[in-house]
């Protein structure tokens, strides 16, 4: 797609009203605190503060996902100056919003009801009719109570002469509250006496009046139980899903977790269903069921609808408000207003030009170039056209294109925004911004948020600023003209601790799953990457090591990361083993590379952050960090001492484990994800034993490689303690296979297996599970080990026939017990599919 | 006349089908000329939920979910509908012109101008196109009555067009049939309505059945029958008429309406989602109509 065009109109900045200074140059009243209080703290002191915001969002993972630059989370990027409005400004913005989302609500009744709006000749029925976000299937979904608007957005801008016009508005799933929400928690941290003393209304009022509003939905009666719909990690806004989810106390699902049984929808977890009473979706529309709306969905849930209609779960908002997000319909709001309320609205819509109206259509075409095309849908493919940036030619073309589906156009009049302060370096600088702002159902009106997302444009014209909530964002303050009294506590999210998280019994398959993979790719790469560290240096401190035993170092590795054919290949083996070593490290399309494991192992913990402690958040986003300057660090080979970076590496892992064993409550998710990690250790030290000590090696070499796979575990200390730094593949298997106090030992992992295997939810009666049987079938073979007969290679023979055979067969036991694991325990449906029309009608 | 219509559809999967949510068009609506007397419809293996209700438009509608696992699924529906041939009588000389129906439409205190409007747009099937346009121009002249312009067109439909049933499937696109001047009848409704709509009249689509007759001298077949698909067009002053370009007929005594929509899409006899089932599945459909004494 084609780059926006940059247009910079430098007169704009000059005419824009400024939200901070008046025309004769002074700060507005509202603004005067603030910004002397900036002032006072000096730019140092000021940057430091920056950067303790963009320490605070980081560490709470908040991100955007970007997609116009290739999928990347992008950090949510904050303005530490708030925009400041007052409280008697407020008031007018507050009851604006709340009579256009009363007036919304009515008009979404109207057309999944009665439509008078189209039978009185309110509004043209082909503005209705002609959108794809008028869905049929929804006429007959209604929630409980009056209202069926639940949650509302609208985009502000201020113009010129000062007014507030509404922009767009939101009204399937809004997004931004949950944004909103984050960049108060980070002010109030940053600057807590220069919050404190601006005396800003609470943001809390707002999310108490959708708790309320949510739990007096529930169909079922009782508590609620709320889950929230998200498309998953990749949507745009995910952060948000997980953080409002989190700060709401509901459960986060995807649409995979769901299922509809006997007229319900429930929750598939470890345990069995459970029932959802109201579902908060973030998905769109149109993807919410497959059996009635989009078949290829696999962001809904199959027979969701039909739930709804069968009135045994609320879903928020209800499929079909989308079509409230018609651009169209602001150009018939005035005499929607008139009709059902006999009123104007308080604060009006931009300008606004529907190309299915004759008239309308003859101004357009007559106007372009002073005006903005957009389509009444908010259909990706086609970008914003400002008529002011488009050359003759695309004018033209334009104009065709508006005159072949005129009803699918819609042409505002050009906004220029207001421009607030903004902090640049060392300076305040001016640029546009826009405001969105939130409400919420209930009581038969609309609490509105005081406050809201400030979004900042990152040049004069405001196109830039609309299309996507990931640009430059800044928190809103509504000043009281006195202190607010603190009826209800502050806001606070409650801090992920690592007390709870995992905690909940009920979690879904999927999460257990990724908890399970997570715990074995950590120790995949654990594993990895102590047994490179220990060779490179190895490699690099003997001269003199034989070439045999240089083989089977290397080998080794190849064998440990499964990356075939590496050291076998006689080619790589006569090469450089830096090339190839580094290539196991840093190639992250091999499988079984380091940053290959680590990448799965944070992709695990990105499907399941809201089960990750902001403490384990913070490690993980390090270790993101760590793996994008991996290359560039290790870039000197041999010469960079490669085992340090790779050190570094192993340190987080461990803090990442100290923190599963220390702070992590026992709960399923623990379970399955030390389950995962017991299973990885044994089967990498089973790999490191079978590699080094199945093969007899001849002279001084032999201390070498023990001394090698006794370093990779950790343990070589212990050993030559023990040992008195006598050698000898006896007293090694001992250590290795069969201490049972040894953390890195074979036994010592199938013994917690067996723990945890017992800890796992069973079917009733169910004595002994497969799983089981085959882990106490491994552990009874280590433990009769006879370590002498498996030490002996017998006379001239060049392996250890009896260690091996023993090794494989525990490896293949272990690995069959992860399989039967799997298959009980994680959800192996896979994805809904389309049934097939049945057939053509053809009959003649 | 009163039929008796039985519509069995049979999908054999290649893995089980641990659920299956269904949503089926396969119960006749009532209409001005036609009254459902009894619609039964049966579901094997039983489904735990089964609701019936009427959707937008206003047809029969119903719901199913089945729970036990399956690897053959078998709906079968089965109704009494009878027809009264009020329409024989509609005198396709007479009446609103094209031009009359272009000036009436707009008036939205007319209730079913305002519904007819739908079936002039864009819908997921049928877009407006300027080749279908002019294919229909030569059979519609602004002074003439409208139905007759209409009945003209199925007319040139039947006559050039052939009736391919191996030429087209459900996604062939309407350029496609019109460019081969092949296909089935459902593509013969949805070619008519393009061309009503592309100049500027409403059409809707119509699923149901047709009697049809044996050869002379022949014993009818049991389920040899099939569903059929017709359109209808709208004229502010005389209301919904049915026209079958398949079989250049005016829809009368012999048609049997089971739902109607903006096309094919909204009244798909059967679809839903299923979770299991494997890659492939076969399908049989057996339609039986038979006139009740």
């Amino acid at each position: 797609m084609p780059r926006q065009r940059q247009t910079s109109i430098p007169d704009e900045v000059a005419t824009a009203f400024n939200e901070a200074y008046g025309a004769d140059g002074d700060a507005r009243e509202h603004w005067r605190y603030l910004l002397g209080s900036v002032a006072e703290l000096g730019v140092e002191e000021f940057n430091q503060r920056r950067l303790t915001l963009e320490r605070i969002l980081r560490d709470d993972g908040a991100t955007y996902n970007d997609y116009s630059h290739g999928l990347v989370a992008q950090p949510w990027a904050m303005d530490p100056i708030p925009l400041l409005i007052d409280s008697r400004e407020w008031n007018d913005i507050e009851s604006g919003i709340r009579e256009r989302a009363e007036l919304l609500d009515l008009v979404l009744r109207d057309l999944y009801g009665a439509r008078s709006l189209l039978h009185e000749g309110v509004i043209p029925p082909e503005l209705i009719f002609s959108h794809p976000g008028f869905l049929r299937e929804c006429q007959d979904l209604r929630l409980s109570g009056e209202q069926q608007l639940i949650l509302y957005a609208a985009d502000m801008v201020r113009l010129p002469d000062g007014n507030v016009v509404i922009m767009s508005d939101r009204a399937q799933t809004p997004s931004g509250s949950g944004y909103a929400l984050e960049n108060r928690m980070a002010m109030s941290r940053v600057f807590p006496s220069l919050f404190r003393d601006s005396h800003v209304h609470r943001l809390s009022l707002y999310f108490h009046s959708l708790r309320l509003t949510i739990n007096a939905l529930n169909p079922n009666g009782g508590a609620a139980r709320v889950a929230v719909l998200t498309p998953g990690a990749y949507n745009e806004t995910y952060f948000e899903h997980l953080y409002l989810a989190n700060h709401l106390g509901y459960q986060l699902v995807q649409g995979s977790d769901l299922t509809v049984r006997d007229g319900y929808l429930w929750l598939k977890t470890l345990d069995g269903l459970t029932r959802i009473d109201v579902l908060l979706r973030r998905v769109d529309d149109a993807w919410c069921d497959p059996v009635e709306l989009r078949n290829d969905s696999r962001l809904g849930v199959p027979g969701l609808l039909e739930v709804m209609r069968l009135g045994n779960v609320a879903v928020v908002n209800p499929p079909g408000s989308g079509i409230l997000e018609n651009r169209g319909l602001a150009r018939y709001l005035p005499a929607a207003a008139r009709h059902f309320l006999g009123r104007d609205l308080r604060l009006p819509s931009v300008a606004t030009f529907w190309c299915g109206d004759a008239d309308d259509r003859q101004y357009v075409l007559d106007n372009l170039p002073t005006l903005v095309v957009k389509t009444t849908h908010r259909d990706q493919t086609f970008r914003t056209r400002p008529g002011a940036t488009l050359s003759a030619a695309e004018l033209s073309a334009l104009r065709a294109d508006i005159l072949a589906d005129p009803q699918q156009y819609v042409a505002q009049a050009h906004l220029q925004p207001s421009v607030s302060p903004v902090w640049e370096g060392g300076k305040i600088t001016a640029l546009p911004s826009v405001l969105r702002g939130f409400a919420v159902a209930g009581e038969s009106s609309y609490t509105v948020m005081p406050g809201g997302l400030t979004r900042v444009g990152s040049q004069p014209g405001v196109f830039e600023i609309t299309n996507r909530l990931g640009s430059l964002s800044k928190d809103t303050w509504v000043l009281a003209s006195e202190p607010e009294r603190r009826s209800a506590p502050e806001d606070t999210p409650v801090a992920r601790t690592d007390a709870q998280a995992g905690t909940d019994a009920q979690l879904p398959s999927r999460v257990v799953e990724n908890l399970f993979w997570f715990g074995r790719y950590s120790e995949r790469a654990e594993a990895a990457l102590r047994l490179l560290r220990t060779v490179f240096t190895k490699l690099h401190e003997e001269d003199g090591m034989q070439a045999q035993t240089r083989g089977l170092l290397l080998r080794a590795v190849t064998h440990l990361t499964v990356t075939y054919p590496g050291f076998l290949d006689e080619k790589v083996l006569a090469r450089r083993a830096e090339d190839e070593l580094l290539s196991v490290v840093l190639d992250a399309k091999r499988d079984g590379s380091v940053v290959f494991s680590l990448r799965a192992m944070l992709e695990s913990s990105n499907r399941v952050q809201d089960y990750m402690s902001s403490d384990a958040q913070r490690i993980l986003n390090d270790l993101s960090d760590g793996l994008g300057k991996l290359p560039g660090r290790l870039r000197g080979g041999f010469n960079a001492a490669p085992e340090e970076e790779l050190g570094r590496l192993v340190t987080h892992l461990l803090a990442l484990s100290g923190l599963a064993q220390e702070s992590m409550v026992r709960g399923q998710g623990w379970l399955f994800m030390d389950v995962g990690r017991r299973i990885e250790r044994a089967l990498q030290s089973i790999s490191v034993m079978r590699s080094l000590w199945v093969p007899v090696v001849p002279g001084s070499d032999a201390a070498l490689v023990m001394e090698t796979a006794l370093l990779s575990a950790e343990v070589l200390m212990t050993y030559r303690r023990r040992y008195q730094g006598a050698f000898s593949t006896a007293s090694g298997l001992d250590l290795l296979l069969l201490e049972p106090t040894n953390p890195r030992a074979l036994i010592y992992q199938l013994e917690r297996l067996n723990e945890h295997l017992s800890d796992l939810p069973a079917r009733p009666g169910e004595r002994l599970t497969p799983e089981k049987r085959l882990l106490l079938e491994a552990m009874s073979s280590v433990q009769l080990a006879d370590l002498a007969a498996l030490a002996n290679a017998g006379d001239g023979e060049y392996l250890r026939a009896d260690l091996d055979q023993l090794l494989a067969r525990v490896q293949r036991l272990v690995s069959e017990t992860a399989g039967r694991l799997a298959e009980r325990y994680f959800d192996h449906t896979s994805g809904p599919q389309p049934m097939w029309p049945p057939h053509k009608e053809d009959s003649e | 006349m009163i039929y008796r219509v039985s519509h069995t559809t049979r999908y054999r999967y290649s893995a089980p089908v641990d659920q299956c949510v269904s949503l089926a068009h396969l119960l006749p609506r009532n209409t001005s000329f036609q009254r459902c007397n009894s619609a039964v419809i049966n579901v094997d293996p039983a489904p735990v939920v089964g609701t019936q209700r009427y959707d937008y438009f206003g047809n029969s509608t119903y719901h199913f979910t089945v729970q036990a696992q399956h690897t053959v699924l078998e709906v079968t529906a089965q109704s009494d509908v009878e027809v009264t041939g009020q329409r024989q009588s509609l005198a396709l000389d007479f009446g609103a012109t094209c031009a009359d129906v272009r000036a009436l439409l707009p008036d939205v205190s007319v209730a079913e101008n305002v519904r007819a409007r739908e079936f002039l747009l864009n819908s997921p099937m049928v877009r407006r196109d300027t080749r279908l346009a002019e294919y229909a121009a030569p059979s519609f002249q602004e002074d003439r009555p409208f139905f007759s312009c209409v009945r003209d067109l199925t007319t040139r439909i039947f006559a050039d067009f052939t009736y391919d049933p191996r030429f087209t499937e459900v996604a062939t696109p309407l350029e496609t049939v019109l460019e081969h001047r092949r296909g089935v009848c459902q593509d013969f409704a949805h070619l008519a309505i393009g061309c009503l709509r592309s100049l500027g009249f409403p059409a809707r689509y119509i699923s149901g059945y047709l009697e049809t007759t044996p050869p002379p001298g022949t014993e009818k077949l049991t389920g040899a029958d099939a569903s059929h698909a017709w359109f209808s067009a709208y004229s502010p002053t005389e209301g919904w008429a049915d026209f079958d370009p398949t079989n250049n007929l005016m829809a009368l005594e012999q048609h049997i309406t089971t739902a109607w929509g903006r096309d094919y899409t909204d009244v798909t006899p059967l679809k839903g989602s299923v979770l299991g089932g494997g890659d492939g599945h076969s399908l049989d459909v057996a339609v039986n109509v038979e006139r009740l004494p």
